[in-house]
């Protein structure tokens, strides 16, 4: 990549925030999830903090410990997530802007749901008919 | 092989090897050329003679004030040019870095900033001089094959110097080949036409401010 | 989850369930990959599906006139991640340094491979091709790696070629090149090969190549060397991070002066980075701790072809390798003869004192009018 830090590093944020807006565009018209890496990016260390400070903080930030640590900070714009993947050595293995309800990785999926209520019933005698919404002493 | 593995290997080699040996034919060519004798007696003694030498070569940087008017434009775009190329080759690092590496001496290298400077100067004056040449009548009557060559000879590794050090038309291996390479091409040239002046100037002036001063006439 | 296949017949989503990695694990893997491959996030979702699904791959891997660096650098995983798993997965069936002690049971192993998956397995070579004299100076098994080569991988799906040597002929290429060693491009033609160089090449690169093939069953885009375009796409010199120094002209001198201490640009010290492509500025080495130039020494260019034969590793890119004194003094000596013959022609051709024939002695001329003889 060809350093572009004669540009001025306010020129690619602003040039990033419109790709936001973008992608957040994108999602209340199709209901289609964004995202930006970071990492795949010319942006120094300074433009980095510069961005992150521009997006600013919410309310939920979210940690993940699965094959390292991983942490998704909601920005100050609702729907846009600030996410870090770092593996088990600690190392950041990705940088991730995600414009999402919530990103994409947290929510379980249907056939974890399934697994889970399996292995809760496993060892019971408690069952829970499909479809009904009380369960039953066998 | 690649271009610059060729550029700074068996090109080089073959471009310096040629460059002596031609400037050694010259310069001895000439040297030893037979010389008019002198039959009347020098009215200095031979350190005058050397001085008047010496000044000549200074005193014939500038033309004298009647030309002025004549060649004032030749005479300062070529200046400029000369001081800008003199601040490329001489201030640049990494002009310094290889007499560093084949010499061993280095010293302090100007800042890129003034390089940058000079090298815009240096290209913008070529053209200008290139200009003058083509539409100038009497300049153009007089030009030759040699003098447009020399010319390029020498705008080449100015330009591709420019591009090497912005490092986007190209990518940087090929940018370093096309100027080692234009240098090669100019060093071989370099003996065998007008651009042996670089070395020739000095010596025909100053055989010239010796002879004159032997004359007694002003140098 | 129920899994009633053998560790042979599950899949990759179920060897890692097996070992503790779950769905999320398995996609924030998936999104480091995509980052590091230079493809869209969007894509990891695909990628980790496409992974989970993903059953054994058969590699055959052959080791030919090589150090074991590279296959030492690959191997040696400092934390257990997925990409040493995928490792584990790829079903590394035949590589004679680890099964050397097998002995004749290796090479079963591999022709037992070979006949399983044919047209179908991955072929990983390390190592350069001795050509020269048959091909007697690297041979396994009675076999020259020359004649191995050529053999296995007429069934292969493609053949990645690892490392320097494997690539292009690495150090034993360099001059003289006693056993004629070449790159595996050299010798076979007509399959698909991925070059991946370095001395030796960075590990995740290789993790990028197999997961690219294992999660979309192709080779990553490759540039004009074979090389792939995420990681070899740009130069150590774009990606450093003492480029600004380069730009302001800011120089070490020596390996210990000021400069140096300061971080500048090992530019003048031989550095190579402006002409080497590879991922070492961005991906790093040791788990991402450190790479040549940060720890003070300029690159050496190892991801590229003949690195060893182009110029000292302390010669900057701005010298070369000039004429040696002698042949300077002899092409000087050449020029003065050459120059004392042109001017002693012209010396004899011309006498500037004496008057041309056709001018007439004075006594031979009238005399002016008006005046006795």
């Amino acid at each position: 990549m060809t350093n572009y830090s004669f540009l001025g590093d306010d020129a690619l944020i602003d040039a990033l925030m419109m790709e936001i807006a973008s992608l957040l565009r994108n999602f209340i018209d199709n209901r289609e999830h964004g995202g930006i890496d970071l990492l795949g990016m010319p942006l120094s260390p300074e433009c980095l903090a510069a961005l992150e400070a521009r997006l600013g903080s919410g309310e939920v930030t979210i940690r993940l410990d699965a094959a390292g640590r991983s942490e998704s900070r909601e920005t100050g714009f609702a729907g846009v997530w600030w996410t870090s993947h770092c593996d088990e050595a600690g190392r950041r293995v990705a940088l991730l802007i995600e414009v999402a309800p919530v990103p994409d990785i947290v929510p379980p999926d249907i056939c974890e749901i399934e697994g889970a209520l399996s292995r809760l019933t496993a060892n019971t005698n408690f069952a829970v008919r499909r479809g009904g919404n009380r369960g039953t002493f066998i | 092989m690649n271009l610059l593995e060729f550029a700074r290997g068996p090109g080089l080699q073959a471009a310096s090897l040629i460059m002596i040996a031609g400037i050694f034919w010259r310069v001895c060519g000439i040297f030893m050329l037979r010389r008019r004798p002198q039959r009347a007696q020098a009215r200095h003694p031979l350190s005058a003679r050397l001085a008047g030498g010496a000044a000549l070569i200074a005193t014939r940087f500038i033309p004298r004030r009647a030309f002025w008017t004549r060649i004032g434009t030749s005479v300062v775009l070529s200046t400029a040019f000369h001081i800008g190329l003199m601040l490329i080759l001489f201030g640049g690092a990494p002009h310094i870095l290889l007499i560093h590496q084949i010499t061993g001496i280095s010293w302090p290298d100007l800042p890129k900033g003034i390089v940058v400077l000079a090298s815009g100067i240096t290209l913008a004056s070529l053209l200008a001089l290139l200009l003058r040449r083509i539409r100038h009548p009497v300049m153009r009557l007089l030009s030759t094959t040699d003098d447009y060559l020399s010319w390029a000879m020498v705008f080449l590794p100015v330009l591709t110097g420019v591009l090497l050090s912005g490092e986007t038309v190209a990518d940087y291996g090929t940018l370093l080949a096309l100027h080692i390479l234009s240098v090669e091409l100019m060093m071989i040239w370099l003996p065998f036409g007008k651009l042996m002046h670089g070395a020739l100037v000095f010596a025909g002036r100053g055989a010239m401010g010796i002879n004159f001063t032997r004359k007694g006439a002003a140098t | 989850m129920n899994n009633a296949r053998g560790p042979d017949d599950e899949t990759l989503g179920e060897m890692l369930a097996r070992r503790g990695f779950g769905r999320r694990s398995l996609l924030k893997f998936a999104i480091a990959m995509t980052s590091s491959l230079a493809l869209p996030p969007l894509v990891a979702p695909a990628m980790a599906a496409n992974l989970a699904k993903a059953r054994r791959r058969s590699v055959i891997w052959l080791s030919f006139q090589e150090c074991t660096g590279c296959l030492e650098t690959l191997l040696r995983s400092s934390t257990p991640t997925i990409s040493a798993l995928i490792f584990d997965f790829i079903s590394l069936d035949y590589q004679e340094a680890l099964m050397a002690s097998a002995g004749s049971a290796a090479t079963r192993t591999l022709h037992e491979a070979i006949a399983t998956n044919k047209g179908e397995y991955l072929l990983a070579i390390d190592g350069s091709v001795p050509v020269a004299d048959g091909g007697v100076y690297s041979m396994t098994g009675g076999q020259s790696n020359h004649a191995m080569l050529v053999d296995i991988a007429a069934n292969a799906k493609a053949i990645l070629a690892i490392g320097t040597c494997a690539a292009y002929g690495g150090i034993p290429k360099a001059h003289p090149n006693p056993t004629g060693a070449v790159g595996v491009e050299d010798v076979i033609t007509d399959k698909p090969i991925v070059n991946i160089p370095g001395c030796p090449p960075i590990p995740d690169v290789l993790s990028g190549v197999l997961v690219h093939f294992i999660a979309f069953g192709k080779l990553p885009e490759l540039d004009d060397r074979k090389r792939p375009l995420a990681y070899f796409g740009t130069t150590i010199h774009d990606q450093c991070y003492r480029r600004p120094f380069y730009d302001q002209g800011k120089f070490a001198k020596s390996f210990d002066d000021e400069g140096a201490r300061l971080g500048w640009c090992l530019f003048e010290l031989g550095c190579k980075g402006p002409i080497t492509h590879n991922a070492c500025a961005s991906l790093k080495w040791n788990g991402g701790t450190s790479f040549p130039i940060e720890s003070g020494h300029g690159c050496l260019g190892c991801s590229e072809p003949d690195f060893w034969d182009k110029g000292g590793f302390y010669t900057s890119l701005a010298g070369g390798s000039g004429t040696g004194w002698r042949p300077a003094a002899v092409a000087a000596g050449i020029g003065v003869v050459g120059g004392s013959i042109a001017a002693l022609t012209a010396r004899n051709r011309a006498r500037p004192d004496t008057p041309p024939a056709s001018v007439p002695a004075a006594a031979a001329l009238p005399p002016p009018a008006g005046t006795s003889p």
